[in-house]
């Protein structure tokens, strides 16, 4: 999609960095940032119990093109926020030269759940319009408030439980099954049955000669798991009052911008979203079909189910011989 | 002109005498006394009379009472001329610089070299060398005031008769030619280095001097930097298209009295043989020397010729001005003045960003500026090589250092650990100790937006100019660092780390950009010192790594061949969607509030007509944006408009139309939205 302002806004890259982060005002490991995933980690094991978390953070505008730009007051703040507890904070950063803006932006542990989102804003006087938003970061960084490395974990979570066993009531219906997979609620996740001879060992093997099967099975359980995710989204979409449906944010919206390109090539992704809903309330024919393709897709199946039957006749020949 | 208090009357009469040319016995007879006499006065065993002081003054052309100042007179300009080594009479010809042949001859390697036998040079080690390069072109009357001064028409048919285009040296001395003539254009580099030892001690003795502009090969050791003006001068030589380097020099010592202005030129050819005589090569500018033969020695000159060579210095303090004529980078093809202007930064910022950095308390080791001049107008203006800019993160870590700001463990972005590297020392051949360096490993995230190699390490010993540059190798779950490795007498000064510094000096090669063993090493420390070193580069690189990995968190739950098939990063955009876009969106709010748009679309390969509408919405930051419908829409190629929709002509690939947005339709005012354009399927416009 393309936008226009009607007012000048700037054109340059508006840089956001985290330069430290302190739990309670002791420092953690610069580790636990990485400017390159945009991610800060704040769980550190032994640490699990605290309440504030300070993060400084550094802005850096185009500095030419502002000075030589129509805009004046101009101002720069980072703005915090978590969809999941609608906590929305707005900190205004201090000019430390031109071009470079710092602040302390604090997060409170209760008011956020899990991943809190912060980005920068450039605001200025246009056209003797204050307050105008000019410019904000490309891309948001995330403050991950359960994780201890800051790695981009934007997946679906993998667990690994014994079906039927104490503490997993609510597998014990599956305990057959080798998977299962739970999309609803915040996380979608994937629980691995660790009761399913051979899954396990062959999942976690490092020895090459399992390589095709560990792949061919991934890719077997990532299938299912796509297909389960979009079946579910599409059944929740939410609409608006004319009967539009709307994106539903949060892992939903993630997967719908993954998989519809597949499921339907020639829609844009907002045509795509309408003509889904359209055809699962018509019963459309070949929507399951089209899904199927698109997990696939996600899953790697083309590869990963083509070197398994490669690998498993050369083993079929070599003991035949 | 400098006086040394106390110098003796007779030491001052003796080379009175030598730069004339003018016997004891001359003086003598003209004196009317007695060879003896002249030969006492000298020696220092009598003074002669007030009367006979007087007419010697006279008969040397000086002022009354010049002796008693010890006064001297500049030589001449008339009397310089250029000294051609005749060829050797056992035949032999040497057909280039060896020492030349050793280097890359590109302006950034030249910018290492002459640098580094500057920094060796330092004279007062409280305060900077300053180190300032000129890059001047100069053309017409300019050039020819200046070819002039040098003596050139001395010298152009030796130039020519050494240029055999068979030869490299050749080839590169008649290219220098032929653009000298067609194009009417020198470049002159000029460094100039100040608060450094100058060219000091004597004409051809050991000494500064004579290492520079006498001899080949001689790194004039006796220095505690040691190994100035080695190998490294060569560069000087092989960054010219002539060979042709101008010297001037204020001494930080006096010799024959003087410590400015000494000058010498000196041209290094290859053999060549002009008319019938054969010469060996190399040449020298200067006032002939009668005890020699005419050999070419240096002369102390007047502020006219300095100027007219454009060898000015910029102030009285101690330092060397080499003037390289004719100056061109082997590694551009000759190049323009920007691009050597560049290479040179570069040279000086990439090997000694460490020895220009300052610490709260300590100057930097090193300044350095670099300026471009095409006659009289400036090309690039006098740049400060900044450390700062050129490598932000390493400079931040030596700093840090100097500064005593280093810390145990790394929380913030611009954070510095330090920590210890050992070097075990084996002692010199005969002595028995070794003992423990403490080399100084520091390592700091890389500054974002950096553009280095991310990951590596950098080593330096005193005068922190980069010997090594290695990689350290990613260490996983690492945001990317630098580190930088303090060895020697840069860890601070004792008689230890000097000794640390002696040891990694020897196990250097020639091009000082390596610690290994070396022939140097095992004829001058007992054995086992290659495996020391081994042990010691070894270290450093898993010490690197120790230091830059962070503590180790809980294994993780996801086997990793789910990993990659289970994430839900956005995926890439494609670039080639199956169906139709808005490529380019422009336009603005007319003065009756409407949007003026025009779009380009992009489409998809194929042949079935595509049917779009093109939806306005006035977007918000966050929502799906409200409707607004059109009061225009117009067809400007590749589609035409059917009943508020447009109807892309089947095969083409782009299309564009504009459209003017209906202010009734607005939800607000249209200078208070976004605006956006999008192609949608479906119904007809609302």
């Amino acid at each position: 999609m393309k936008r226009l302002f009607p007012y000048a806004v700037l054109a340059g890259e508006v840089g956001l960095e985290v330069l430290r982060a302190r739990l309670d005002d002791v420092p953690i490991e610069f580790s636990m940032i990485s400017a390159a995933q945009r991610t800060v980690a704040l769980h550190e094991v032994e640490r699990e119990r605290w309440g504030t978390a300070t993060l400084t953070v550094r802005v850096r505008l185009p500095k030419r093109e502002l000075a030589d730009g129509p805009w004046t007051n101009v101002a720069c703040a980072a703005i915090v926020s978590e969809r999941r507890t609608n906590v929305r904070a707005h900190v205004p950063l201090e000019q430390d030269e031109p071009g470079v803006w710092l602040g302390e932006v604090t997060l409170h542990r209760e008011r956020h759940v899990n991943k809190a989102e912060l980005i920068a804003q450039v605001s200025a006087t246009v056209d003797e319009i204050d307050s105008r938003l000019i410019g904000r970061s490309e891309a948001s960084w995330t403050i991950d408030l359960l994780a201890t490395t800051p790695t981009k974990k934007d997946g679906i979570r993998t667990e690994w439980v014994d079906f039927g066993g104490e503490g997993a009531v609510h597998l014990d219906l599956f305990r057959s099954d080798p998977w299962f997979v739970e999309a609803v609620g915040e996380e979608p996740t994937l629980y691995l049955n660790k009761r399913f001879e051979g899954i396990e060992a062959i999942l976690r093997s490092d020895r090459a000669v399992d390589r095709p099967a560990q792949n061919a099975l991934a890719s077997q359980i990532a299938q299912e798991v796509w297909t389960v995710l979009f079946t579910s989204v599409i059944r929740g979409l939410p609409k608006d009052d004319q009967g539009r449906p709307e994106w539903p944010g949060g892992w939903q919206e993630s997967t719908l911008r993954k998989m519809l390109p597949d499921v339907l090539p020639d829609y844009s992704l907002t045509d795509a979203l309408a003509e889904i809903v359209a055809r699962e309330d018509g019963a459309g024919g070949d929507l399951h079909a089209r899904v199927a393709h698109a997990a696939a897709v996600q899953a790697r199946r083309t590869r990963h189910l083509g070197n398994f039957l490669r690998a498993f006749r050369r083993k079929a020949q070599e003991e035949e011989q | 002109m400098t006086v040394d208090e106390g110098e003796p009357f007779g030491v001052w009469l003796g080379r009175q005498l030598r730069r004339r040319g003018v016997s004891q016995a001359e003086l003598a007879k003209e004196l009317d006394v007695t060879r003896a006499a002249v030969s006492a006065w000298i020696t220092g065993r009598a003074e002669p009379r007030l009367e006979k002081i007087e007419l010697i003054e006279r008969f040397l052309g000086l002022s009354s009472g010049a002796s008693v100042t010890r006064a001297e007179l500049s030589d001449s300009a008339d009397s310089l001329g250029w000294y051609h080594r005749p060829a050797h009479r056992d035949g032999g010809r040497e057909l280039g610089n060896a020492a030349a042949y050793a280097f890359d001859s590109d302006l950034a390697v030249l910018a290492r070299e002459a640098t580094q036998n500057s920094l060796d040079e330092r004279f007062d080690p409280e305060r900077p060398v300053r180190v300032r390069y000129v890059l001047h072109e100069l053309t017409g009357e300019r050039l020819h005031r200046f070819l002039k001064a040098l003596h050139w028409d001395d010298l152009r048919d030796h130039l020519h008769a050494a240029a055999d285009p068979l030869r490299k040296t050749g080839r590169i001395l008649r290219n220098g030619l032929q653009d000298l003539a067609e194009k009417d254009s020198l470049v002159l580099l000029r460094i100039d280095d100040y608060n450094a030892s100058g060219l000091t001690g004597p004409e051809y003795g050991d000494g500064r001097f004579a290492a520079v502009v006498r001899r080949q090969l001689d790194s004039h050791k006796s220095t505690t930097a040691g190994g100035s003006f080695g190998l490294g001068k060569a560069t000087l030589w092989a960054s010219s298209r002539f060979g042709l380097v101008m010297m001037h020099s204020t001494l930080s010592e006096t010799y024959e009295g003087q410590r400015e202005r000494r000058l010498i030129g000196r041209l290094d050819l290859p053999w060549h043989e002009l008319g019938d005589q054969q010469y060996a090569g190399p040449a020298w500018l200067g006032v002939p020397d009668r005890e020699r033969d005419g050999t070419s020695r240096s002369w102390w000159a007047d502020e006219r010729t300095v100027e007219e060579l454009y060898l000015s210095r910029g102030s009285d303090e101690p330092g060397t001005s080499f003037l390289v004529v004719g100056a061109y980078d082997a590694a551009t093809e000759g190049g323009d003045l920007e691009t050597m202007h560049e290479n040179l930064v570069r040279g000086v910022a990439d090997n000694f960003w460490a020895s220009m950095i300052a610490g709260r308390d300590s100057a930097p080791m090193l300044e350095a500026t670099v300026e471009s001049l095409r006659n009289t107008t400036t090309v690039r203006p006098e740049e400060r090589v900044d450390p700062h800019r050129h490598q932000p993160s390493r400079s931040r870590a030596v700093r840090a250092f100097l500064n005593g700001e280093t810390v145990e463990r790394i929380t913030d972005a611009e954070a510095v650990l330090q920590k210890t590297v050992p070097l075990t020392v084996p002692p010199l051949k005969g002595r028995r100790e070794a003992f423990e360096h403490e080399a100084v490993l520091l390592v700091t995230p890389m500054a974002d937006g950096e553009e280095e190699r991310p990951n590596r390490l950098v080593c330096m010993r005193g005068t922190r100019m980069i010997v090594m540059d290695r990689a350290v190798g990613e260490v996983v779950g690492t945001p990317p660092f630098q580190a930088v490795l303090l060895a020697g007498l840069a860890v601070g000064e004792s008689e230890e780390n000097a000794a640390a510094e002696a040891f990694l000096r020897t196990a250097e090669p020639p091009d000082h950009n390596d610690w290994k063993q070396t022939d140097d090493l095992t004829a001058t420390y007992a054995r086992g010192a290659a495996t020391r070193l081994r042990e010691f580069r070894q270290a450093m690189i898993t010490m690197a790594r120790a230091a830059a990995r962070p503590s180790e968190g809980p294994p993780d739950e996801v086997p990793e061949a789910l990993r990659g098939l289970l994430d839900l990063d956005p995926p890439q955009p494609n670039p080639a969607p199956k169906h139709p876009t808005v490529k380019s969106l422009t336009g603005e709010v007319r003065p009756d509030g409407a949007w003026q748009i025009r779009a380009v679309v992009r489409l998809p390969e194929g042949v079935d007509p595509w049917i779009m509408r093109p939806a306005l919405r006035f977007g918000t930051l966050s929502g799906g944006g409200l409707p607004a419908g059109w009061a225009e829409l117009e067809p400007e190629s590749g589609c035409e408009v059917v009943e508020g929709r447009l109807r892309f002509t089947p095969g083409a690939r782009t299309a564009a139309f504009r459209g003017v947005s209906d202010v009734a339709s607005h939800p607000v005012a249209a200078n208070l939205a976004i605006a956006e354009v999008d192609l949608v399927r479906g119904e007809s416009a609302p």
